[in-house]
Parts: structure tokens; sequence; C-alpha cells
């Protein structure tokens, strides 16, 4: 009875101490601090980085150009100016006084570290391919730098962007050092790192932008569960919450918090053209006309023309290269009959691989088979978690739905995936003409010209393209007060500018 | 001597269980379907970068050898490093995470164990009566309640409407555990619904039994008060039982709320094995189980020792063998 009594005396001790724990604690000093609930990052270097947990890299690293949030234009940043007479040689002159992290400055040597980087076997670097192009670098001084390329390349700088691109020291030992400790010479500091559950950020005394960053504290949670950030933003944990889908951003609207999209992902619906059944054009269109894209958003909770958008070609509906082409209309009868034209008359089963785990994966596989079963077409639903399709089925498989991340320059996008040659080309596109296209939009220096070939290749896509293109929006949830929250198509918050409004 | 022998053979069976455990972890990952390369370098992936990573990770070596490796690396003591966050040390995060789990499982069994014996002991006592009745429908339905639906009821009455505890068990950034203690409650709080039906239906049960039994009618004749005769006399063995359920769930409670922690989102041990498993990060995966399963056996043991040490005839029986 005694020791009974004991244990109920610690249980009612414990609650107490609990309620001292919850109401006792030191006030925050007066700091301004920012709080975002992310993913679990895994690695986070640089030339290797999935581009998980954007905030943290895009807070410690900074870039040669970036691009503008809400205009996607050009703008200087560790690179203050550059120049080419003819896409061929660019260069690049460095803002001067920047500092790393670790005092040391930042300099023209440490730009050709960065890019020899990428064609370094040792790293496997993500970018590798893209900078082949670059036959040699030259820095004349510590504030200059001259690349040249072994082809014209007009949009090249676009490459400068990418997320993989974040200006290293050649002085650090990334080898060591890069996952646990990253220091580049971005807005804030790490000061603490908590593997798999935490990072604390402290501001840049030394930043080379004036007045940035506007708080003294960035605080990223990693969180493994979406649902858990939600409730972490909704208990007012965090201040901005990322990755949120569709069903999140209603909930949340109605509890007043603010929802941005800074821009669009694709999700590409790939008929892949060397293979049966849709090596025949007739049963790609055939496809194309039982689409309804009312039902594909509504399978998303999203809106039409708002939220979602749809077309069928490479080029994303709000870029300035898009090609307004009018929906072709849900046919059923068109559909069945080229079926028939094309051997299929009482129709056919095609696999359609897919990430169920990844948003908007298994709502759109599902719509896709309810709206083609109506012209004989049986998709065979193939769901697998998002590393299994990518390592096993992607780029396999007859049918596929693949996410793809903007590209901000299209003919990025337009190389890797629907060249012959290109090394994601999911849909094995193989037509001289389309070819012929992109080269001509890659290597034209005149944006006019550049432009009509833009128009050229999406009407060839139109017509005998081998995907549909289904854009859905990237969504960021916040408290009301978080304000100037910004976000290019690069990926890469800009949480310099970012504040909390009393 | 006997009794000796009998806990180093028990000490031995463990060690073997745990090598079996380990082998069996390596062998289910490696099958599972996926790539931690692939994962690891997402869809940007070309094939020069998931060569160099999969020859730095050592994941080209054949499995035997891996796994050798990975053993050579436990006796000395160091669990390797994460293939998800590499240069990450799995000590780093592993035993941070340890510690929390710890607190919580002490917390929940602070809250379960006295709740769930004293309304068992009261059930038992008061059998077929309307006590009774209550306690055992409120048991029976606790145990039929999945924890993540127990837990979001309670974050709905507690957080949302009352506002009274944290919504979620987030350990602010730059603090400590100890200074969040509240965070603790709502967890603590679904472990003891999903557990209070098990134990105290377990106790009531014995409880019926032993008060039923020829020495308590005697004590009960020989004018001891009731109350004596319960807690003094019934109690000890009617305890019996229940310690065995309390310890086989002790392991469970260190190491298997992945549930309740992801749903709370508190940093323990099962939210990390379930984000392990979720990246097929091996090593991380064979030190959180491995732990799990030593929190397992070792409770099982403990339990064993304490039910030998509470009941005589069980102690003397094995050393009479």
């Amino acid at each position: 009875m005694k020791k009974l009594l004991v244990v109920l005396t610690a249980v009612l001790l414990l609650s107490g101490t609990m309620s001292l724990g919850a109401g006792g604690q030191a006030p925050e000093e007066e700091k301004i601090i920012l709080r975002e609930a992310s993913q679990v990052p895994g690695l986070i270097f640089p030339p290797v980085w999935d581009g998980q947990t954007l905030s943290l890299n895009a807070s410690i690293y900074d870039f040669l150009v970036e691009l503008e949030h809400g205009t996607g234009a050009l703008v200087p940043s560790l690179a203050k100016e550059w120049s080419t007479p003819d896409g061929k040689v660019w260069t690049l002159k460095l803002r001067e006084g920047v500092k790393f992290h670790d005092g040391s400055d930042f300099t023209s040597e440490d730009v050709r570290y960065t890019l020899e980087l990428t064609q370094d076997p040792d790293v496997g670097h993500l970018k590798k391919a893209d900078f082949e192009v670059v036959e040699r670098i030259e820095t004349p001084d510590d504030y200059t730098v001259v690349l040249y390329l072994a082809e014209v390349s007009p949009t090249f700088i676009y490459q400068l962007t990418d997320y993989h691109m974040c200006m290293l020291s050649s002085e650090y030992d990334y080898a060591s050092k890069g996952e646990m400790e990253p220091m580049g010479t971005g807005p804030f500091v790490l000061k603490q790192m908590v593997p798999k559950e935490s990072a604390l950020l402290v501001k840049n005394e030394d930043y080379w932008n004036p007045g940035l960053p506007k708080v003294d504290e960035l605080r990223i949670y990693f969180v493994p569960d979406i649902d858990a950030s939600v409730s972490m933003l909704e208990a007012g944990k965090v201040d901005v919450c990322p990755f949120i889908n569709a069903i999140h951003k209603r909930n949340l609207e109605d509890k007043g918090f603010k929802i941005v999209s800074p821009y669009q992902d694709y999700r590409f619906i790939a008929m892949a053209a060397d293979r049966d059944p849709f090596d025949d054009n007739r049963v790609r269109l055939a496809m194309k006309y039982c689409m309804d894209p009312e039902m594909l958003a509504a399978a998303c909770q999203a809106e039409l023309g708002k939220d979602v958008y749809y077309n069928e070609g490479p080029i994303q509906s709000i870029m300035a290269q898009y090609y307004d082409i009018p929906f072709r209309g849900r046919d059923i009868d068109k559909a069945k009959s080229l079926l028939a034209e094309a051997g299929y008359p009482d129709g056919l089963t095609v696999e359609l691989y897919y990430g169920s785990d990844h948003p908007y994966g298994q709502e759109l596989a599902q719509t896709l088979k309810e709206l083609s079963a109506p012209a004989g077409f049986d998709l065979d639903l193939k769901g697998y978690t998002r590393d299994v399709y990518l390592a096993q089925y992607w780029m396999n498989g007859p049918m596929l739905l693949t996410g793809w991340g903007p590209r901000v320059d299209p003919s990025m996008l337009l190389k890797l995936a629907y060249r012959s040659d290109g090394p994601w080309n999911e849909s094995h596109m193989n037509d001289p003409q389309i070819d012929a296209l992109i080269d001509k939009i890659t290597m034209e220096v005149d944006d006019v010209q550049r432009q009509r070939y833009y128009d050229e290749l999406q009407i060839a896509f139109h017509e005998r393209g081998t995907v549909i293109n289904f854009q859905v929006p990237f969504f960021v949830a916040m408290r009301q007060e978080v304000m100037d929250y910004r976000q290019p198509p690069t990926f890469m918050n800009q949480y310099e500018y970012a504040y909390l409004e009393e | 001597m006997s009794f000796l022998r009998k806990v180093l053979q028990r000490l031995g069976f463990m060690i073997i269980t745990l090598v079996a455990m380990s082998l069996l972890i390596f062998f289910l990952v490696e099958i599972m379907p996926g790539d931690v390369a692939q994962m690891v370098l997402g869809q940007s992936v070309t094939p020069e970068a998931l060569k160099a990573l999969r020859e730095s990770m050592g994941l080209n070596d054949p499995f035997y050898l891996r796994y050798l490796r990975w053993f050579a690396g436990l006796l000395r003591g160091d669990l390797g490093e994460s293939l998800y966050m590499r240069g990450v040390a799995i000590n780093l995060i592993l035993w941070r995470k340890v510690f929390h789990s710890v607190i919580l499982a002490l917390t929940a069994v602070l809250f379960y164990v006295p709740l769930s014996i004293f309304f068992g002991v009261l059930a038992g006592v008061r059998s077929g009566k309307l006590t009774d009745s209550v306690i055992s429908f409120f048991g029976l339905a606790t145990m039929a309640l999945p924890e993540f639906v127990s837990g979001v009821l309670l974050i709905t009455l507690f957080s949302v409407v009352l506002k009274a505890l944290p919504i979620t068990s987030v350990i602010p950034i730059g603090e400590t555990i100890w200074g969040n203690l509240d965070i603790l409650v709502l967890p603590a709080f679904s472990v003891t619904i999903v557990m209070f039906g098990y134990v105290s239906r377990m106790q009531r049960s014995s409880m019926i039994q032993v008060m039923s039994s020829d020495y308590i009618r005697a004590a009960e004749l020989k004018g001891l008060p009731r109350a004596y005769v319960i807690f003094r006399h019934a109690l000890k063995n009617a305890l019996l039982p229940t310690i065995t359920i309390i310890g086989m769930n002790m392991g469970w409670l260190f190491g298997g709320l992945i549930v309740v922690e992801t749903l709370f989102g508190y940093p323990g041990l099962g939210s990390l094995t379930m984000t392990a498993i979720k990246t097929r990060d091996v090593p991380l995966i064979e030190a959180c189980v491995l732990f799990i399963t030593f929190i397992f056996v070792i409770s099982t043991f403990i339990t064993d020792l304490l039910y030998g040490l509470l009941n005589p005839r069980i102690r003397f029986a094995g050393a009479e063998k």
C-alpha cells in the first residue's frame, strides 16, 4: 500500500513539474526568429544534393546569379555582371568584399573550384553533363572569371542558377565537413545541427547584401511527416510549412493561414514512342482525346487555370516560351476510331508506372484510368514508392507518370528529356525534327527567332508528341505575420528577405 | 548454483537472439525493393553519380562482407555512419533519440502502471458489481482503440478545445526536454489508454483468482481488515502476471512507439526507426532495431528474474531441478 502511495505521489509530482515546465520557461531573448518545418534532409553537400530541405542550403550558400522571385528574371548575386559576345565565351565579374563564413575571401579561384568539381569523377556531381560544355576556365584576376564553352549556348548563364551550383570555398574541407558543417557565403551561418532533428542558423553579420537578412535566427525542424509539420504550424511552433498538398491548403486557408504557390511542378504522362502500343501516334492521340483537364484538376482538389494547368507539350503554360494551343477536347468516339485504325478495335491493356507516394501520383493515375477506360484503354496501375519507381521502372515502362521540377530555361529540360540522346528521355522520343528544333533553340542567339522555334516545337508536340503535361502547384503555408516570402523557380528559398510583422 | 547457471544460459540466448536479429535485419533490408543511393540522389541522379555514391558507401561489396564490417564495428562500439546522411555517425543520432524515448517510456509507465493496477484491483475485489462492469467496459474499449485514434482524440480535446497542452511534442531548437516536460503528457496518455485495458484486465482476473484462494479466506476469517487483506496479502501474489505483462511491453515502450511519436512529432527512437526504414538507411535501421530488440530481451529477462524473486515457488522449483 505504501509503495502504491509513493508511486501515485510521484505521478502527482511529475504532473506538477510538467505544469512548471509548461509555464516556467525563460522568455526568449528579443530576437526575431523565423521557424520552418521541413523534410528530413539526406545528403546536403550541394554537388550531390537531392534538393531536400531547400531552406538549409539556400540560406548557407549563395549563387553567382539568381532568379528574381515573381518575375523569374536573372539578377546578380555573387557575380555582379556577366557578358558574352557570342554565347561561347562568358565573362563574369565577381562582387568584391564577399566573405565566406570562415572569414576567407570569395574570389575567382572559388568559382573555378566549384565549376571544376562538376567534372570530378569521385564526387559524382549531379550537374556533370550540363557543365561538360565548359572547355576552359580562366581567372585573369581575383574578381574575373572567363568561361570558354565548346559550343554556342546563349542561355548557359541559367545553368549557374541550378541548386547544385552553390559557390563553395576552394580552401574548405567539404569532404569531411560538407554534411555536418556546411559553409558558404550565404545570409545565414549554421550554428547547430542535430542530425535528423533540426538546424539552427544565425544571421551572417558580414553578409555582402546590406540590410539582409532581416531576421536574427532561422530555425529549421526536420519533420518526417507532412501532417506533423502542418500540426506544428497550426500549433504556432513554426511559421512556415512547405510541401503541403491541396487538402492541407484548403484546411489551413479556413484557419486563416497564408498560402503561396511560388512555382509549379510538372507531372509528365509519358508514352514510350519506341514500343507497343504508343509507337503508333494514333494510340497517343487516342489517349490525348480521352483527357478531361477539369476531371484531373478535381482529382487534385485544385482549380484548373488557377492552381493546375494542362497542355500537351513540354513547356509550362505560365512560361514566356509557352505557345497557347487550345485544348483539343475530350472526344471518346474519336479516340475509339483512332484505336480501331491502329489495330485495337477491342481496346488494349497498358501498364502505367508511377510513384504512389509522390504528391498527386495516386490521384492522377486513378483518374487517368477512369478517363481512358470508355475509349477501350485498360490501364494497369503499377504504383511503387518513389525510390523504387525511379530505380526500377522509370525510363522503362510503356506509360509513365513522373514528377519533374520546373527549369528556368525550358531548353535545359528539352535537352534532358526530349532530345533522342537525352539522359532522361523517359518517353524515348526519337524524332529528327524535334531534335533539330531543340538544337536550334539551344544555339539561337536571337530571342525572337528562338521563340519561333519554341512555337514550332510545341505544335509538333501537340500533333505527335509523347507527353501529356499536367502542372501542379508547389504550396507553402505560413502564418499571416510572415512577410516577403520569396522562392523563385530555382526552388531556393530566399529567407534573407523574409520578416515577421508585429 | 543452478539458478546462476540458468541466468548465464539466458544471457547466452540473449546474445544469440541479438546476433540472429542483426542478420535478419540485414537480410530483410537487402531483399527490400529500392536503393538507398537512388533515394539519396533523387531523380536527377546520373549513372556516374550513382556509381560514385555506391562505391563510397561500400554498397558494391557482397552482402556478407558488409555485414561482417558492420559487425566488427559493433564489437568496437562503433555503429557506423548513416547512409542517408553521409559522414554523420550513428552514435551521434541514436543516443539522443534513445534518451528521449526513455523519458517518454518512464513517463508512460508512471502514468499507466499505478492507474491500471489500481482499477484492476478495484474491479477484481468488486467482481460482478457495477464498478467492475464499468472498469471492464472501459478497459475493453481502450484495448480496441488504436493509438493514432486515441492520440487524435486527446489532441482534439486537450490541445484544440481546451488549449491546455501542446498539439505537438517537438522540442524547440536550442532547448532541452527538461524545459518542455509538458510535451510528454499527451503521448504518455495515448500509451496509457492503449495499455490500460491489458494491464487492468490482467490485474482484475489475477485478483479474482487470488481473492478466492484459501489463504485469503483464512485471513478474512481471522478477522483482519479487508483493506489489509487486499493490499498486504492478495496484491503481492496478484501482481505476478501483471508484472509479466508490464515487463513484456517495455521493449515496445522504449522503441516501438512509432505511431505515437510520429503523430506527436516526438523526437524519439520510434520516429527515428520509421525515418530510417523509409530511407533504407541500413546501418541506422540495424542500430535502432537492435537496440529495441535488446530492450525486449533484457526486459523479458528482468521480468523472469523478478518473477522468481517475487514467487519463491518458481525459484526453489528451479533450484531443485
